[in-house]
C-alpha cells in the first residue's frame, strides 16, 4: 500500500464516482465487474483522480441498482467476488487512489436473511430490527420522497399482517435505530470492510435513522447521536478513513451533521448544484453566491463534497417552487426526462453539449470550496438514454471505444446490463475515450488538464473563499487563500462576451498569472482591474507579489 | 467635430455591467423624491410579479435632483450583495441612475432610449415618477404586449373625470387620429411600452437636434410608431394620478403636445395627406372611463383669457388664422357668458389654421403655439359649459362629434397647406 499519510486527504481528493456494473465488463457477460474496473485503473489515474466512490455493488435483488442490499459481507456475483474486490482495492492504492464505497444503514432489501427473519413472526429475535405497526398512521408528519412511485411510507406486510416503515421504495424497510443491536451490526459491517483497506463510506441516506412521533422523521438528534457514535469509532479504530454524509437537505441543517467535528468529515452540498445549472441558464451569478452566502462555516477538517451529476437525478428538491419551475423548463422540457423532483439527465445533454458551458461548469466544480466529484462518463461528454425507466438513463455502459458494444463488452449486445447510448451525437462512435484520448483538444484532454491544475495547490481544497461583487452580475468572481497563496477565479456565466472591473485593490502590486497557460497579466494597481472574458469562458489567476 | 455622446462615461460603465436585458423600465427624474419611492418599489414588484424570469433593468434619467431622486430609485437593485429582504427573485435587477445634463427634458427620454437600444432590450416602458397610483400590473399591462405578441408601442388608458384631459381631449387625440388615422386615446402619454425596434429606430432618426424632440419627444415617438408600420396597441392602467399642474403650465404642456404634433406634420405629410379614415387600434380594458363627481372649475377665469386673447392678440392672429375663422372668433367673444358656445367646426378650423401657420412659420413658432392658448381657454370653457351636466356617454359622444369634425375637415388643411385660401 502506497497511499500518502495525509489524514485529510479527503481534502485535496478529485473522486470519480462509478458504477462497477457500467464500467467496464472482464469477463464478457455483459455486466461490468471489478476485474474489469481493476483493468482500468490506469485511466482513471491518467485522468488525475485519486479517489473513487464505488456505488453499491453488495449482493442485492438489485431492484434499486444496488440501493436494496440482500448482503452487507459479500459482493454481487455478477461483479466478481470478494477477491476480486480486494484485488481492485490494493492496485487502486498502489496508484495512490484512495476507494469509497458506499454504505446504505437506512433500510434493507427486503429480500436480506434480517428482514425476511423479523417479518417471520412477532416473536423472532429480529423482529425490532425493522419498524413494525399495527396501523399505518404512525408518523403522519413524515414527508414522501419517491412520490411518483410510493403513496404512504407504510407497507403491509402480508407474511407477518402487519405495517413496516419505509422512507424509499417499499421494498426497502427502514432498520430499527433504536434497537442496540443493529446499531452494533452496521459497525460491525463498517468494520469488516474498513479492516480491508476501504479508505471511507458514503452513508446513503442518513437523516431518515430514527423516527419520533410528531416530528419529520428527518434530522433527529437522536439519528445524530448514532451518526457520532460511529464517527468515534472509527476515529477511534481507523484513523484517517473517511465518513461522507448523503442529506439532501438546506445547508443550515446540514451543518449539524458536521458536528464540532466530530461527525462526518464530508457531506454533499446538494443545494449548490442546481444552482450552479440556475446561474448559468440566468447568466446571473445571484443563484449561487446566494445560497453559498447561507453556508454556514463548517470545522477545520470538515469539507463540502462537489459535484453536477451523479448517478440520481439532478435533485430540485432544495430550491424554491419557482426555482423548480425554472429549472424544469429549462432543463427538462420533456416530460420523460423529469423523475420525482429532479431531472433525470446527464451533463452533457444537460448543456446542450456545448463544450464552453461543460468546461466553466467543471472549472466551477474544480475551484469552489469543497472537494469535486467527476460522474464517470462525463469526462468525456456521454450522453444519457431517458427512455430506459428509473435512473437507468444516467448508468448506461461506459463508452471505451467505438467498436464492439462501445468497448464496454465483448458479450452479444443483448445482454449487456443496460444498453449502450446510440444517439448519433453522444453514441460510442461519436463520444468515446479512445478516440478522445488520440485528441490533445479533446473534452477528455481538457478534463485531464483541469484535474492536473486543481491538484497544484491546496488552494482550492483548503483554502477560504471571498467573493468579489463586481457590477456586472453574470461575472462570478472569488479569492481563494490559503497561507501565503492566493488565487483569483473569474467565470463569466454569459454566452457573450463580458467587460468587467475587479476591485482588487487589496491585492495591489501583485501580477496575476493564469494557471492554465502560465501566461502573466498586468499588475494589479489602483484602479479597477479591468478582464475582458469570452462567452462561458473562465480565468484562473495565482497573485504573485515579485 | 463628432457629436457629444449622449451617455456619460460612468453612465455607460454602468450599462456594461447590465449587460443584454429583455425588459427595460425608465424613469425621468428631477427632484421627485416625494413620490418616487413608491413608484418604483410598484415597477420592482411589477418586474419581480410579472417577469421573474426575465433579464430586466430600471433606468433612471436624472436632470440633477438635490432632494436624492437617484438614490430612491437604485435603492430597489437586487443582487447578491443587496437581498431583497424577503423577496426570493431568480435574478439580479439592476436600477441604475445618470444625470442626463442641463438639457431639456426630452434628453431624458433619448437616453432612456438610448440605453435600451444599447442592451438591446426587447420591450421597454416609461413610467412617470409622479405616477403615486401606479400598481404593479401597471408593468404587465404595459410591456406584454409588446413582449408576448409583438407590439412595438403600447400606450395607456385611464380612468379619468370628466374634466381632466381636455387638451387630450380636444386637440391631441382628435387630431392625430384625423391625421394619422389611429384611434389612440392618448398619444402623449406620461406611461408607456415601446419595442426595442421602435426605440432603436426613433433614437436613430435626425430629429433631436430639433428643439421640439428634444423638449418633447413622447408625441414624435407615438406619430413615428403610427407613421412607420409599426403595431400600436392600448392598455387600460386605471386612475390617472392628477398632476399638481398650475394654469401657467399651459403654455409649455401646449408646446410639448400641440407644438410636437404640428411640427410632426411636415416630414409626415405624405402620411397624413393620404391618410385613410381612422381604425380602432388593438385595446385591453374599457377605452373610455369617465369619473363624474362634481369638482369646482373656475370657468370665468377661462372665458376671460379668452376675451382678453381675442382683444389684445388681434394683429397676431391676423397672421395666423383666417378672415373668416377670425371672424367667427370675434363674433363669439361678443356673446354673453351665458351664450358663449366655442363650436366644435370652429375649434377644428382654428387648430388646423394654426398648424398652417406652424408649418409656414408666418411668425416665431413658439408665439403662434402661446397664441393658442387663449383660445384654448375660451374652447375649455364651452366644453366644461356644454358637459357640465353631461353622463360618462354624453361626453364620449361629444368627442366623438368633435373627432369626426377633425375627419372631416381635414382636407380644409391639406387645401390650406397647399396654399388655399
Amino acid at each position: 500500500m502506497t497511499l500518502n499519510n495525509d489524514v485529510l486527504w479527503y481534502k485535496d481528493a478529485v473522486i470519480y464516482q462509478v458504477h462497477v456494473r457500467s464500467f467496464y465488463d472482464k469477463n464478457g457477460d455483459g455486466v461490468g465487474d471489478f476485474q474489469g474496473l481493476a483493468e482500468k485503473l490506469d485511466y482513471l489515474q491518467d485522468l488525475g483522480i485519486n479517489a473513487i466512490w464505488l456505488m453499491p455493488f453488495f449482493p442485492s435483488p438489485l431492484r434499486d441498482d444496488g440501493y436494496d442490499i440482500a448482503d452487507y459481507r459479500s459482493v454481487h456475483p455478477a461483479y466478481g467476488t470478494l477477491e476480486d474486490f480486494q484485488a481492485f482495492l490494493a492496485a487502486a492504492h498502489e496508484r495512490d487512489i484512495r476507494v469509497i464505497i458506499e454504505m446504505v444503514l437506512n433500510h434493507t432489501s427486503d429480500q436480506h436473511p434480517w428482514f425476511q427473519e423479523s417479518r417471520s413472526s412477532p416473536d423472532n429475535p429480529r423482529r425490532d430490527w425493522y419498524v413494525w405497526g399495527a396501523t399505518d398512521t404512525g408518523y403522519k408528519g413524515t414527508r414522501i420522497i419517491f412520490v411518483d412511485t410510493e403513496m404512504s411510507n407504510w407497507a403491509w406486510d402480508p407474511v407477518s399482517k402487519s405495517y413496516y416503515w419505509h422512507r424509499f421504495f417499499s421494498h426497502q424497510p427502514d432498520l430499527n435505530y433504536d434497537n442496540p443491536s443493529v446499531r452494533e451490526e452496521m459497525w460491525n459491517v463498517m468494520k469488516f470492510w474498513l479492516e480491508m483497506g476501504v479508505d471511507g463510506f458514503r452513508l446513503d441516506a442518513v437523516p431518515y435513522l430514527v423516527e419520533r412521533e410528531g416530528t419529520s422523521c428527518e434530522n433527529l438528534p437522536e439519528t445524530h447521536a448514532i451518526l457520532k457514535e460511529l464517527r468515534s469509532k472509527l476515529d477511534e479504530q481507523f484513523p484517517g478513513r473517511m465518513l461522507l454524509a448523503e442529506a439532501n437537505q438546506w445547508p443550515a441543517d446540514l451543518r449539524p451533521y458536521f458536528g464540532d467535528g466530530d461527525e462526518f468529515h464530508m457531506a454533499f452540498h446538494f443545494p449548490l448544484m442546481p444552482r450552479m445549472f440556475m446561474g448559468l441558464k440566468l447568466e446571473d451569478r445571484k443563484p449561487i453566491t446566494e445560497i453559498l452566502q447561507q453556508t454556514p462555516e463548517i470545522p477545520a477538517g470538515c469539507q463540502w463534497c462537489m459535484f453536477l451529476r451523479n448517478h440520481d437525478e439532478l435533485t430540485l428538491e432544495m430550491v424554491t417552487d419557482a426555482e423548480r419551475d425554472y429549472m424544469y423548463d429549462m432543463y427538462a422540457e420533456e416530460k420523460s426526462m423529469r423523475l420525482n423532483v429532479g431531472i433525470r439527465r446527464r451533463l452533457a445533454p444537460l448543456l446542450d453539449n456545448d463544450r464552453r458551458r461543460i468546461e466553466l461548469m467543471n472549472g466551477m466544480l474544480m475551484s469552489l470550496p469543497g472537494t469535486p466529484i467527476i460522474y464517470y462518463g462525463d469526462e468525456i461528454g456521454m450522453g444519457d438514454n431517458i427512455d430506459l425507466g428509473d435512473r437507468n438513463g444516467v448508468r448506461t455502459p461506459m463508452q471505451w471505444t467505438g467498436g464492439w458494444n462501445g468497448g464496454f463488452s465483448a458479450a452479444e449486445p443483448e445482454k449487456l446490463s443496460l444498453p449502450l447510448i446510440l444517439h448519433p451525437v453522444y453514441g460510442y462512435p461519436a463520444v468515446n475515450v479512445l478516440a478522445q484520448k488520440r485528441s490533445e483538444h479533446s473534452l477528455l484532454s481538457w478534463m485531464q488538464h483541469i484535474v492536473s491544475v486543481r491538484r497544484s495547490t491546496p488552494v482550492f481544497g483548503s483554502g477560504t473563499i471571498e467573493f468579489l461583487y463586481p457590477a456586472n452580475h453574470r461575472i462570478l468572481a472569488y479569492v481563494r487563500q490559503l497561507g501565503k497563496e492566493t488565487i483569483l477565479v473569474v467565470n463569466n456565466l454569459s454566452g457573450a462576451a463580458q467587460a468587467v472591473e475587479l476591485d482588487l485593490r487589496q491585492y495591489k502590486g501583485n501580477i496575476l498569472i493564469e494557471m492554465s497557460g502560465r501566461n502573466i497579466f498586468p499588475r494589479v494597481g489602483d484602479l479597477p482591474y479591468l478582464l475582458t472574458m469570452g462567452p462561458y469562458q473562465f480565468y484562473w489567476f495565482r497573485l504573485r507579489r515579485i | 467635430m463628432a457629436e457629444e455622446s449622449v451617455l456619460r462615461d460612468d453612465f455607460l460603465r454602468q450599462l456594461i455591467s447590465v449587460g443584454e436585458v429583455d425588459i427595460l423600465v425608465g424613469l425621468a427624474t428631477h427632484n421627485n423624491a416625494k413620490t418616487v419611492g413608491p413608484v418604483v418599489k410598484a415597477i420592482q414588484a411589477g418586474i419581480l410579479t410579472y417577469f421573474p424570469r426575465e433579464r430586466a433593468a430600471i433606468i433612471n434619467a436624472d436632470g440633477g435632483s438635490r432632494d436624492g431622486t437617484p438614490d430612491l430609485v437604485t435603492r430597489v437593485s437586487i443582487d447578491d450583495a443587496r437581498p431583497a429582504g424577503n423577496l426570493r427573485t431568480l435574478r439580479t435587477l439592476h436600477s441604475i441612475s445618470t444625470h442626463y445634463g442641463n438639457g431639456p427634458s426630452g434628453s431624458a427620454l433619448r437616453t432612456i432610449l438610448a440605453a435600451a437600444e444599447l442592451l438591446r432590450a426587447k420591450a421597454c416602458a416609461v413610467i412617470s415618477p409622479e405616477s403615486v397610483n401606479i400598481e404593479p400590473d401597471w408593468i404587465s399591462r404595459l410591456l406584454r404586449p409588446i413582449y408576448n405578441e409583438n407590439f412595438d408601442l403600447v400606450l395607456p388608458l385611464y380612468r379619468r373625470h370628466k374634466f381632466e384631459g381636455l387638451l387630450m381631449r380636444n386637440v391631441i387625440y382628435p387630431m392625430t387620429r384625423s391625421l394619422y388615422g389611429c384611434r389612440i386615446r392618448e398619444p402623449y402619454a406620461t406611461e408607456f411600452g415601446f419595442s426595442g425596434r421602435l426605440g432603436s429606430d426613433f433614437v436613430n432618426r435626425d430629429i433631436w437636434s430639433h428643439e421640439m424632440a428634444r423638449s418633447g419627444p413622447e408625441l414624435p415617438l407615438t406619430v413615428a410608431a403610427m407613421t412607420g408600420g409599426y403595431r400600436l396597441y392600448q392598455s387600460f392602467l386605471g386612475t390617472k394620478a392628477p398632476m399638481d399642474r398650475g394654469s401657467n403650465d399651459l403654455v409649455p404642456a401646449l408646446r410639448h403636445t400641440v407644438g410636437a404634433l404640428f411640427w410632426s406634420l411636415q416630414p409626415n405629410f405624405a402620411v397624413w395627406s393620404a391618410s385613410p379614415n381612422s381604425q380602432p387600434v388593438p385595446t385591453v380594458g374599457p377605452e373610455s372611463e369617465v369619473a363624474l363627481e362634481p369638482v369646482r372649475v373656475n370657468r370665468k377665469r377661462l372665458r376671460d383669457a379668452f376675451l382678453t386673447g381675442v382683444a389684445e392678440l388681434d394683429p397676431v392672429f391676423r397672421s395666423i388664422l383666417s378672415p373668416s375663422t377670425l371672424a367667427e372668433l370675434q363674433q363669439i367673444a361678443g356673446r354673453s357668458e351665458d351664450d358663449f358656445r366655442y363650436p366644435a367646426e370652429l375649434w377644428v378650423k382654428t387648430v388646423y389654421e394654426f398648424a398652417v401657420s406652424y408649418h409656414k412659420s408666418v411668425m416665431s413658432r413658439d408665439h403662434i403655439i402661446q397664441a393658442l392658448a387663449p383660445l384654448y381657454r375660451g374652447r375649455m370653457f364651452s366644453f366644461l359649459a356644454e358637459n357640465r351636466n353631461g353622463s360618462a356617454e354624453d361626453i364620449e359622444h361629444n368627442i366623438e362629434t368633435l373627432c369626426g369634425e377633425f375627419e372631416r375637415l381635414r382636407p380644409y388643411l391639406l387645401k390650406m397647406w397647399n396654399g388655399g385660401e
